[in-house]
């Protein structure tokens, strides 16, 4: 007996060791479990985390690439135009040189005459050569080879040298000539179809550089130009697809911190973007417009000078055979102005339609107030472009405006940590806030209903009730059944335990929620608060276009006669 | 002075129908972008009028307002033919809650009023948001796109 008293206490404290240690192991287990866990959370985060920083920076990778490649094939271009066409500059520079020279006097005729000659050599198949050859025969008084250089040069090129003429005719106040030049320009002309150095006459048109005559012949060509366009079907569709295009290559960008908690927990919130910058151009579109016919225009010291100027333009800017260099250049310029952003540039490119050969008078009217800079409109030009568009350009805005407005989203669904819900303009808010409540109190109801006890617990508690049934015969039982209560005893305790984490948790994740939720429908408010000033500004473009009277920028800055109505 | 469509003294009964066989013969019809020049013209005072006074009368709309509106709308256009007319008008509804907007559907010959929240028929839905901006005062919806007239008669075209 004393045998066996010996063994049962031996095996009791051997079973109460075993059953600590085995309550350690679990305990440490499920701490493990817990901590993996949680680090498998926030390895998951970091990961996500990793892979935007890792998708920023290829990104900006390719931007950086491609901006760099842009501006070194921008260089090799402009060294191609230089290498290709740089004799050319030489025979420009004459022109304005020789008539400059011949204005003060301090060069011999002679020198003028040999000069023109070697460049004729020089420029083989160039219009200008002929032309200057043909300009100083003209202040040599030599008619006769005048007469033939200057038909040599139109058969090179027709409209450029009698656009050339009527201004150097104009620049030696020689009315009755500059107006038959200009005829005969005009003769030349389709209004469907006209090549980009137009710009020039226009200018010379809106700067009141031409004579009274030849003034009123332009404005009159332009309004048949425009009248004969009006009159084709489709025309009125066509510049208001243009003028949308044109309107809206002035969409900007929101800021990248504008809105983040829709931004992040909104799927509505590319629709929202969008359409607040649609709305945003408004004040753009009026800011542009304002700015440009508000600014004044400085005349030209003389009438020498602005035809000097409109001269220099023509030679330089307008050849066909360097288009497709300066095609390039162009493209490659928009490349470096949009960051490296090929596609962008492309877009932006495509849409110009401001380096191509032969346009409409009414597409060279929209590159002359949009795109000023590529197609060499002075800022009289850009003011009468605008005004002579404006109906146009009223159709499309107004159009561009409706397209916007249709497409705002009427509501907003929002998405945070597996809660969804719905507002328009925030006016919900305690519905959502109660919605989200609800939905974590399901979720911690669900997760906590989760925690249950294992099998383990389950048969020590079986086996602690079979094991007291069998003490009453064998007593050293009881003490299994004691072990095995006490087993599922701690394992119901660290349930509770569990249970107690799992609704912190859940309480944390809600407050959290919660905090997102206001602060994504305070940003609901201001969207639909911002969106409504910029929209209303939407009326600020129309006032503007209908406040405009083409008439009033035709200018006459350079003759003081008085234009007579026919 | 162009000769009316429809001669309604004709017959003591109300024609409910724009049939085509009403519509002058011998005029060309409109096509393509010509068609959708005449349909960016100006609304006239009296079409807008007509139309914003849809909802005056009440939610019912009787028979005799229905044929006044068609009327209306066809005297409009006088030069299109039945085919070219609009499928239906999206109007904000004055009538108060719970009512929002309103339509006039040209097919069914019914005005429908419609409470918040409320799905419009598939062919008007889209214009739906656009009706209740406060700029336009109604929404002609066409088969191939929107137009949304303002107060002063302008008008503004969302294709598709």
């Amino acid at each position: 007996m004393s045998s066996e008293q010996s063994i049962s206490r031996a095996n009791l404290t051997y079973i109460e060791n075993s059953l600590n240690s085995l309550e350690n192991g679990v305990n440490y287990v499920s701490n493990q479990v817990d901590t993996v866990n949680s680090e498998v959370v926030d390895i998951r985060n970091n990961l996500n985390h990793l892979i935007q920083e890792f998708q920023d920076y290829v990104k900006k990778d390719l931007l950086e690439k491609s901006l760099q490649l842009a501006e070194t094939r921008i260089v090799k271009v402009r060294q191609e135009l230089e290498t290709s066409y740089g004799h050319y500059g030489e025979v420009r520079r004459r022109v304005t040189g020789i008539l400059q020279a011949v204005d003060v006097g301090l060069v011999k005729k002679e020198t003028i005459e040999n000069s023109t000659e070697e460049h004729m050599l020089a420029a083989p198949r160039y219009w200008l050569a002929p032309c200057l050859i043909s300009l100083s025969a003209w202040l040599n008084d030599n008619k006769e080879l005048a007469d033939k250089a200057m038909l040599e040069a139109l058969r090179r090129d027709s409209e450029k040298t009698s656009l050339f003429f009527a201004l150097v005719t104009r620049r030696g106040a020689r009315y009755k000539a500059s107006s038959d030049w200009l005829d005969k320009y005009f003769g030349l002309q389709n209004p469907e179809s006209l090549e980009r150095e137009i710009v020039v006459l226009i200018d010379g048109f809106t700067n009141g550089i031409f004579g009274p005559n030849a003034r009123m012949n332009c404005g009159r060509q332009i309004e048949s130009w425009i009248s004969e366009l009006s009159q084709k079907a489709g025309f009125i569709e066509e510049q208001n697809a243009q003028w949308k295009v044109a309107l809206e290559s002035k969409l900007e960008e929101l800021n990248d911190q504008s809105y983040p908690y829709l931004k992040a927990h909104s799927q509505t919130w590319p629709r929202l973007e969008s359409s607040l910058e649609g709305a945003k151009i408004h004040r753009t579109i009026t800011d542009y417009f304002t700015e440009i016919l508000g600014r004044e225009i400085t005349p030209a010291k003389s009438i020498a000078y602005a035809v000097d100027g409109l001269l220099d333009t023509l030679v330089s800017k307008f050849d066909d055979e360097e288009l497709p260099l300066r095609n390039d250049e162009r493209l490659l310029s928009l490349i470096i102005q949009q960051n490296g952003d090929n596609a962008t540039a492309q877009k932006m490119f495509k849409n110009e339609n401001t380096l191509k050969e032969r346009v409409s008078f009414t597409q060279l009217l929209t590159n002359f107030a949009m795109h000023p800079e590529v197609s060499n409109a002075s800022i009289a030009t850009q003011k009468f472009s605008i005004a002579w568009s404006k109906e146009w350009i009223k159709h499309a805005h107004d159009d561009l405006t409706a397209e916007n407005r249709a497409t705002i989203p009427i509501d907003i669904d929002l998405e945070i940590d597996q809660w969804t819900g719905q507002t328009q303009d925030g006016s919900n808010e305690e519905e959502l806030v109660s919605s989200l409540e609800n939905n974590m109190e399901q979720r911690k109801q669900f997760a906590i209903s989760q925690v249950k006890l294992k099998m383990a617990h389950w048969a020590a508690l079986a086996g602690g009730i079979l094991f007291a049934i069998g003490g009453f015969s064998t007593p050293f039982l009881f003490l299994f059944a004691a072990a095995c209560g006490w087993y599922f005893y701690s394992g119901k305790q660290g349930i509770q335990k569990r249970k107690d984490q799992v609704a912190e948790d859940f309480r944390v994740l809600s407050e959290k929620s919660k905090q997102k939720l206001l602060a994504a429908l305070a940003e609901t408010v201001d969207w639909r608060k911002e969106y409504a000033h910029e929209d209303a500004n939407a009326s600020l473009v129309t006032e503007l276009l209908d406040s405009i009277n083409p008439e009033q920028y035709s200018f006459s800055s350079h003759d003081t006669a008085r234009a007579v109505v026919n | 002075m162009r000769r009316p469509l429809i001669n309604t003294n004709t017959s003591q009964k109300i024609n409910v129908s724009i049939s085509p066989s009403k519509v002058s013969s011998n005029k060309v019809e409109l096509t393509g972008l010509a068609l959708d020049k005449r349909l960016r013209q100006k609304r006239s005072k009296e079409y807008i009028n007509g139309i914003t006074k849809l909802d005056a009368g009440g939610v019912i709309c009787s028979h005799s307002d229905i044929e006044e509106l068609k009327q209306t709308i066809q005297n409009e256009f006088p030069d299109l033919s039945p085919s070219q007319y609009l499928i239906g008008i999206i109007s904000k509804c004055y009538l108060g809650k719970p009512y929002v907007v309103h339509t006039l559907d040209l097919n069914l010959d019914i005005v429908k009023h419609y409470e918040k929240g409320e799905s419009l028929p598939a062919s008007m839905d889209r214009g739906k948001g656009l009706a209740l901006h406060p700029r336009y005062e109604f929404i002609e919806v066409y088969n191939d796109s929107l137009r949304a007239v303002s107060e002063n008669g302008d008008v503004a075209v969302i294709k598709g």
